[in-house]
């Protein structure tokens, strides 16, 4: 509840400095088109206007009690989502992806499908290896070399040796 | 329409076109009933394949996932009451029923059957259709073109009349990012705030991707991570029905099939719309209402006919005007964007093979999706029971092949994982993602086409200009039609109050 007004009030200003960049930095357009500031800026002023409605709704909504109860109750909230699964799979996706061109897709995959498993519950380390070095497999195998997708190899010397290794012993598949 | 038929049958026909299709149908019908995988996500996460196919071999293997996934969804809606993508709910509600009777391999096989019936209807309409839609849009010029693209952001308001606001709130939002990039007349970077990254625009696919894959397993690391079938049978048979049945059923399937494919002609609306629709009019239009909801024929066959001739219906404006029919065409439009086609009405004038393989491959899948279901009906009981600690997983990392493939960007794979985050608050906010998407998709076509609209009309303010612009008859009536569209969910329920008051 109270995320939802705050998320709201973000989108608000984001909108406005969003209005006033596009109008500041575009080229003046003549009076008789439609400029490059002009389309983005009627959208943003209809996204403020039905963000200051949707706030204002809030507040008719709910009561004032209720209201100070959810940002009361915000901060503990915050806490407890920073220790809950859910967090640490939102961190795990975004290392995934930050490390997913360094690190190469063999070595990525492979870390993300037994990380992201134990975090789902799978407590069988051998059942979780085994279906994360198949999965990747599957996937290498799949998509790198039936269908030709390039995959990230990584930059890191030995894990690039290691995907140029898979690559060579594929090849043969194709 | 002869030669059309018969090329589009060439296409498919061709070994390795089969197989492709043959593949697409197993993949979609598996993606389509595994529980949190939609149809768009199941066309998303397709869209890798098609990287090394060409264009007319992307759009049909693409159109084959979208049919079977459609199917598949109905197939855990009836063992497991869990709907394999949203549209398939309604089915839930006499399917489950059947099968807690023990009727599940009839459920199944009615399903099966209406599907497939309804997909073929649509795909003949499609074929029927586009091409005398695409002549009427050869002497369409911006201005009409932007008429119709706000016609398919006009049911902004009818997607979610709960939420009305918070879904024209999702679609400006998706509007907006669209506008991120190089302007499309002049060239300069607009919205970039200095950065080299948003220079090239938010790129449509990773953002799919994020939103409706990555999303959907950050939404199910919270649930339980095991299905059950209904009472825990793997035995079960999927029956064909028998003829008396069939007929039983038959002008349910056709008027079905014909709201279907009208549905999903609109843009916007899809499956989903659809197959509600035609549960409710079915139970309306009975002559034993009270059955419904209690495990009849009726209720299976209505919503599966309805949700897959949608399927062939959201294909037309795609192929003949360039706008997608919903967040699935969006995919393969993108899809074949990548290809460098560009979907529009001199598509089909230039390259007909185009909508002759989209009917033809609707027309294949339709009928291998029959056996194809089948198999994995049988099957599925099985692979459901594989713990979702290794199916979200592995669903994030095609995602994330997908992403990846798209211009072989690691940044594309990072948009991808914020997209999917974003997704998680637009769920915990209430904003609607399919809204996001389709102004994403439809914003760069909207601002294109009125800028071009107003450089052609004459006016000496601004104000002339819009005035001319709405003295042209196609997009007058057009833009009056779309703000009724628009305006109507919001108008209603205020007379509605007005009267309940009085």
């Amino acid at each position: 509840m109270a995320l939802e007004l705050i998320v709201n009030v973000i989108l608000f200003i984001m909108a406005g400095i969003s209005f006033w960049y596009v109008g500041a930095t575009m080229p003046v357009s003549p009076i008789n088109e439609l400029g490059a500031e002009q389309w983005p800026q009627a959208l943003l002023a209809l996204l403020m206007i039905a963000i200051a409605y949707n706030i204002f709704k809030y507040f008719k909504t709910y009561k004032k009690e209720d209201i100070s109860t959810a940002f009361k109750d915000f901060f503990p909230g915050v806490l407890r989502f920073l220790q809950s699964k859910l967090f640490i799979g939102m961190i795990m996706l975004m290392v995934m992806a930050l490390v997913y061109e360094p690190l190469g897709f063999v070595m990525t995959s492979f870390l993300f499908l037994a990380g992201y498993g134990i975090l789902l519950g799978e407590r069988r380390p051998v059942m979780l290896l085994l279906s994360s070095l198949g999965i990747m497999l599957l996937l290498y195998i799949g998509f790198s070399v039936f269908l030709g997708v390039m995959l990230p190899r990584g930059y890191v010397p030995f894990l690039r040796n290691l995907a140029l290794f898979l690559e060579s012993i594929f090849q043969g598949l194709k | 329409m002869l030669d059309l038929l018969t090329s589009g049958l060439a296409i498919v026909f061709a070994p390795k076109m089969l197989l492709l299709i043959v593949f697409a149908v197993f993949l979609g019908t598996l993606f389509g009933a595994l529980p949190g995988v939609s149809a768009t996500m199941a066309v998303a996460l397709g869209v890798p394949f098609t990287y090394r196919m060409d264009g007319v071999s992307a759009i049909a293997f693409l159109t084959a996932i979208y049919c079977a996934s459609i199917t598949g969804g109905g197939m855990t809606a009836i063992l497991f009451k869990i709907p394999g993508v949203p549209s398939s709910a309604p089915t839930t509600y006499d399917g489950y029923p059947m099968a807690q009777r023990g009727e599940a391999g009839k459920a199944l096989g009615m399903q099966l059957i209406c599907s497939a019936i309804g997909g073929m209807f649509a795909a003949l309409c499609m074929l029927l259709l586009s091409p005398q839609l695409t002549k009427a849009a050869l002497s369409f010029g911006p201005s009409e073109l932007f008429a119709i693209s706000l016609m398919g952001l006009s049911i902004l308001s009818s997607l979610d009349t709960d939420n009305i606001c918070r879904t024209i709130i999702s679609g400006l939002i998706g509007l907006a990012l669209a506008c991120i990039g190089l302007d499309p007349l002049l060239g300069v970077p607009r919205l970039t705030f200095g950065t080299r990254f948003l220079t090239s625009g938010i790129e449509m696919i990773p953002v799919m991707i994020g939103f409706f894959a990555v999303t959907e397993v950050l939404k199910q690391t919270r649930k339980r991570d095991k299905l059950d079938a209904v009472g825990g049978n793997a035995t079960f048979k999927t029956n064909m029905p028998s003829i008396k049945e069939m007929l039983s059923v038959k002008w349910t399937v056709l008027r079905c099939s014909l709201v279907g494919t009208v549905v999903g002609i609109l843009p916007g609306a899809g499956a989903t719309i659809s197959a509600f629709l035609c549960y409710s009019m079915e139970q309306k239009l009975s002559k034993h209402p009270e059955k419904f909801g209690t495990g009849c024929l009726d209720g299976i066959a209505a919503p599966e006919a309805g949700n897959n001739s949608a399927t062939g219906g959201s294909m037309v404006p795609l192929l003949s005007l360039g706008i997608p029919g919903g967040n699935a065409a969006a995919i393969m439009m993108s899809a074949l964007v990548l290809k460098g086609v560009t979907m529009g009405p001199l598509l089909l004038v230039n390259q007909p093979h185009y909508l002759s393989a989209t009917f033809a491959s609707m027309l294949v899948s339709n009928i291998v999706m029959v056996f194809a279901a089948i198999i994995i009906a049988k099957l599925f009981v099985q692979v459901l029971k594989i713990p979702y600690s290794i199916l979200g997983p592995m669903i994030i990392m095609m995602a994330t092949i997908g992403a990846f493939a798209t211009k072989n960007t690691a940044v594309d794979v990072i948009l991808m994982a914020i997209a999917g985050l974003l997704g998680f608050v637009f769920v915990i906010c209430k904003l609607n993602s399919s809204a996001m998407i389709l102004g994403l998709v439809l914003g760069v076509i909207c601002e294109a086409n009125l800028r071009r609209a107003y450089t052609i009309v004459s006016g000496d303010t601004l104000f002339q200009a819009t005035m001319n612009l709405l003295k042209r008859p196609v997009t007058g009536i057009v833009i009056l039609v779309c703000m009724v569209v628009l305006l109507s969910p919001v108008v209603k329920p205020l007379f509605k109050k007005k009267e309940a008051a009085e």
